[in-house]
């Protein structure tokens, strides 16, 4: 199946993010690798997803899970080698997937040879690659991300004794990209993968690039200049290739990283998944509607990054101390559960391992506007280990069956990597892939069946949305259009059944056909439609016009 | 041909819209345009403090106001759908609304807030007064919490009220439903009240809705029907009554609505009250209410004049209702001037007694029963008035003490009324 040729390929992608680490391993050392990535490609193809989003590969003493690179141009040994990984990327576009990797642009590992010499001497050529001061004192209106583990920005070095800018963990500086000579070695990093044929970029923590002070040292203008002269290089370059964004900010906040189309394709939609999850256990759409109402509108080139949960903590950075008091004591009673500002978990624990809520989220999640990120191992009700520090309880092996190390690894148990999720409800004989693709009405089966409807019309990946706001709060119903086509999402958030009067005036005439099931309802009329849903159910209807 | 239903199909679209509540909010209205809004706006404070995370809703049943008080209220509501006028709060908050036809007094306001609790299985639920100029946001959270969160049914508000304010409570209700039930609650008929939901639907399953209208002063036999039940009754202290002035003409329908509620209980309830011998104190949260003393202008005169007046034109009705010596000793009080008048707490609780057991027996229409009682309790009030005029708080509490408990010496003699009719 050969790649599509459309520039805007990313607007129809369902995109699944994997680490290479945790998926498969092919020779036994306890670790995934690249090969093994490659002989389960033809799961993800049958699965249904267009792309591949790789989380770090590359050499690092992995102090934060490879988001802490020593060597931007080569695999992590564990992993296999460029070889490899050029074998990998070729048997994915055979299959029609693309692939995504990270591009850890705000800052390296302090083992990089880059910040080595940096460090060496304050005389070094590559001293000013980095943000250095004599005093801690500079950008004191920076707020500390990792609030857990850092008390500061800034790390005293005692090699070139003075204090070094960091953002995240005190082992990664900041790369100062106030110098040319950073800006341009970032593109030569990117030129290199992207002439071996990798598809997009995930640049990781872009509000930081540049720091000023008097400012928060986020979202600056000069970091949207940095980020524009990289776009307008792929674009001359590479064209059809893509660009995008992490930054957990507000969506207003967000839009800039847009520009007029020309900085980011796309960017995450970090304050929307919370309230995905607060709107679910409230039971009611309104902070859903409300952020939704708040998004801006982006250049049409552009598109939503959306997710359900991802290898990090489900971040509540996004949301009031209120709703983060609720979403704490509602989804992490445990404290253990918690992190940083966010909650540790996947997404089946999350949700009490309740198939129609994961259905229903996951329904959403394919249907709001935007594209859509499953997190490897959701699509099988993973569950995770939060007994295992950091956020490496959701990061722990792929269960491909009930067997050794659960299908990922021939090694001894104690030598992986991590160890797999083995209690009574989560564990890998229980929840598996073989195991499910033997059962016709598994939820890995479900969620296959979910993706080639999604991917049945384009209306989901570029379609418009208009709200319907029946008065009926429980329900969160809304229209997407692209065209003469018109799909109608009804979601009941409520866990008992419930009846909704639709004003669907405007498709009079229309007949709902069921998207799944592909039965007819009423037609539409001059009257409110009245529907009736089942608990957490949800319904997507083609309107058709006949 | 089925029962028409109080509950339109309108407000039961509604009611499926706003779903399952935790919290419900009733308002009853009858051309409230002026204190509403802010009313409202209070409310929804209250709420959005205290229940932050809970689901509720306020509910407004409306006697056919004319100046637009429900649309005040609807206009409330916190959805998505006019988000940038709502304040900051977690989850929708409904604010609906419905009408009915018959005559604001009716209960059948009362009625249809019972019938949503069920059918939105409430499990906290509070009455506001559409007047109360004095609401405080803290108001929801003192009578709603003891309902949500330490399991009371029942929750009668007190107040912080003037000596001379509220005295059909003080000088008849009070002492009354304290010596027949034997529980002390300070405010038993109230406007502002909570009550869990299932309380709520013990009393709309009881047979007290007779009459297709509704019944006037529900709200008394809601707390008697509790009290009955020995269901769990706490009162809250919520602040300031404020006063509201009332005509002379006022006074019949008040009787009506409370010491006919309260006589009309007492026959269903006689299993109760006639076992029931002195009386507990109620868990109050707070104080038992508190007395202001500023000065207030109170027309006496009239009040003995009324009294006087009365006595002689209704002399054949009292001699229906009353036993010679209590009508012989009310006529000679009748003639006695300003300075010697004393209408004395125990010929005030034999009248009132004697009231009771009349209306029971229904020797005249009870309608002029409750009418009838009238000018008398102007005269008890007369004299409560002279005998506090210069009283600190702790005389007017000791003296209203004191009417308590000659209510609870003389419960035998009404007892001995009610048996001698059977």
């Amino acid at each position: 199946m050969p790649l599509s040729r459309d520039v805007l390929w990313y607007k129809d992608a369902i995109i699944y993010q994997v680490h290479v680490r945790t998926f498969h391993d092919s020779n036994g050392d306890g670790i995934g690798d690249f090969q093994g990535l490659e002989e389960k490609l033809d799961y993800l193809q049958e699965l249904g997803i267009s792309a591949i989003w790789l989380m770090p590969f590359f050499p690092s003493p992995l102090r934060d899970d490879g988001y802490d690179i020593a060597d931007y141009n080569a695999v992590h040994p564990s992993y296999g080698t460029l070889e490899d990984f050029q074998k990998f990327l070729a048997a994915a576009h055979d299959r029609g997937i693309r692939i995504i990797i990270e591009l850890v642009s705000n800052h390296t590992s302090d083992q990089h040879p880059w910040f080595q010499e940096s460090r060496s001497s304050r005389d070094n050529p590559r001293r000013d690659w980095y943000v250095w001061s004599d005093t801690d004192s500079p950008y004191k209106g920076a707020r500390i991300i990792f609030l857990d583990t850092e008390k500061s920005n800034w790390a005293w070095d005692p090699i070139s004794k003075s204090f070094y800018w960091h953002r995240f963990f005190s082992h990664q500086p900041d790369l100062n990209y106030d110098n040319p000579e950073v800006r341009e070695q970032m593109w030569q990093v990117m030129k290199f993968w992207l002439e071996m044929g990798v598809d997009a970029f995930r640049l990781d923590a872009v509000p930081y690039l540049v720091e000023r002070e008097g400012t928060n040292c986020e979202n600056l203008p000069e970091t949207h200049a940095v980020l524009k002269e990289l776009r307008r290089k792929l674009d001359e370059q590479f064209p059809g290739r893509m660009l995008l964004a992490e930054a957990n900010q507000w969506p207003a906040e967000l839009r800039p990283y847009f520009g007029d189309g020309d900085e980011f394709h796309m960017a995450f939609h970090f304050p929307l998944m919370p309230r995905m999850f607060m709107g679910l256990k409230l039971e009611d759409r309104k902070p859903i509607t409300e952020i939704l109402q708040q998004t801006p509108e982006i250049p049409p080139s552009c598109q939503w990054s959306l997710f359900l949960r991802n290898h990090d903590e489900l971040t509540l950075e996004m949301v009031t101390d209120m709703e983060r008091d609720y979403m704490y004591d509602t989804y992490a009673e445990n404290k253990t559960m918690r992190l940083n500002l966010g909650i540790r978990r996947r997404l089946a624990p999350l949700l009490d391992n309740d198939r129609r809520r994961i259905e229903l989220m996951n329904g959403m999640l394919m249907s709001l506007p935007g594209t859509p990120i499953i997190y490897y191992g959701d699509e099988i009700g993973m569950g995770d280990n939060i007994n295992l520090g950091d956020r490496n309880g959701v990061r722990t092996p792929m269960q491909w069956n009930g067997g050794w190390n659960g299908g990922f690894s021939t090694a001894a148990p104690e030598s992986l990597y991590a160890p797999l999720i083995q209690d009574p409800v989560y564990g890998y004989p229980a929840v598996n892939v073989l195991r499910q693709k033997a059962s016709e009405h598994s939820f890995l089966n479900w969620m296959q069946r979910i993706i080639t409807v999604r991917r049945s019309t384009g209306v989901f990946g570029r379609g418009s949305i208009e709200f319907l706001y029946p008065a009926n709060h429980r329900i969160l119903a809304y229209v997407r259009r692209l065209e003469n086509e018109a799909v109608l999402v009804v979601n009941n958030l409520s866990s008992t059944a419930q009846a909704v009067e639709l004003d669907l005036r405007r498709y009079k005439g229309s007949i709902p056909i069921e998207m799944f099931g592909k039965n007819m309802f009423p037609r539409v009329g001059e009257l409110p439609y009245l529907l009736t849903m089942g608990p957490y159910q949800f319904y997507w209807f083609r309107l058709r016009r006949i | 041909m089925a029962e028409e239903s109080y509950l339109t199909d309108d407000f039961l679209r509604q009611l499926i819209n706003v779903g399952e509540v935790d919290i419900l909010v009733g308002l009853p209205t009858h051309n409230n345009a002026k204190t509403i809004g802010s009313i409202v706006r209070t409310i929804q404070s209250g709420i959005l403090r205290g229940f932050p995370r809970e689901r509720a809703v306020i509910i407004n049943v409306d006697g056919g106001s004319r100046d637009g008080t429900p649309d005040l209220v609807t206009g409330i509501s916190i959805d998505d759908v006019r988000p940038a006028s709502n304040p900051y709060a977690l989850r929708t908050l409904h604010s609906i609304s419905t009408r009915y036809a018959a005559s604001p007094a009716s209960g059948v306001a009362f009625r249809t807030l019972l019938a949503a609790a069920e059918l939105l299985r409430a499990k906290a639920c509070v009455v506001m007064s559409p007047e109360s100029a004095n609401i405080e946001p803290e108001w929801l959270s003192k009578l709603l919490y003891p309902v949500y969160r330490d399991g009371f049914d029942l929750v009668t508000p007190t107040y912080r009220r003037h000596k001379f304010e509220g005295l059909l409570i003080t000088n008849l209700l009070y002492p009354m439903t304290r010596a027949l039930y034997g529980l002390r609650i300070r405010e038993a008929y109230s406007l502002e009240f909570g009550f869990s939901g299932r309380l709520g639907s013990q009393f709309l399953g009881q047979n007290v809705w007779n009459h297709p209208t509704g019944e006037a002063g529900v709200e008394l036999r809601f707390t008697l029907a509790a009290i009955a039940g020995r269901y769990r009754i706490c009162q809250s202290f919520l602040g300031e009554k404020d006063h509201v002035e009332r005509r002379a003409a006022d006074l019949v329908p008040a009787l009506r609505e409370t010491v006919g509620a309260l006589f009309s209980a007492l026959e269903p309830d006689f299993r109760v009250w006639s076992e029931v011998a002195g009386s507990q104190a109620a868990p109050t949260t707070g104080t038992d209410g508190e007395v202001l003393l500023e000065p207030l202008r109170v027309n006496r005169k009239r009040l003995r004049e009324m009294f006087s007046t009365g006595v002689a034109e209704l002399e054949s009705v009292f001699q229906s209702i009353l036993s010679p010596p209590t009508l012989a000793e009310l006529q000679r009080i009748a003639r006695l001037g300003e300075e010697a008048f004393h209408y004395s707490a125990e010929l005030w609780v034999r009248t009132v007694y004697e009231f009771a057991a009349s209306y029971q027996k229904s020797v005249i229409s009870r309608d002029h029963i409750i009418q009838a009682l009238a000018p008398l309790f102007r005269g008890r009030v007369f004299t409560f008035l002279m005998e506090n005029r210069n009283a600190s708080a702790d005389d007017v509490e000791n003296n209203i003490e004191g009417l308590c408990l000659e209510f609870e010496r003389l419960k035998p003699y009404l007892l001995q009324m009610w048996k001698s009719r059977e």
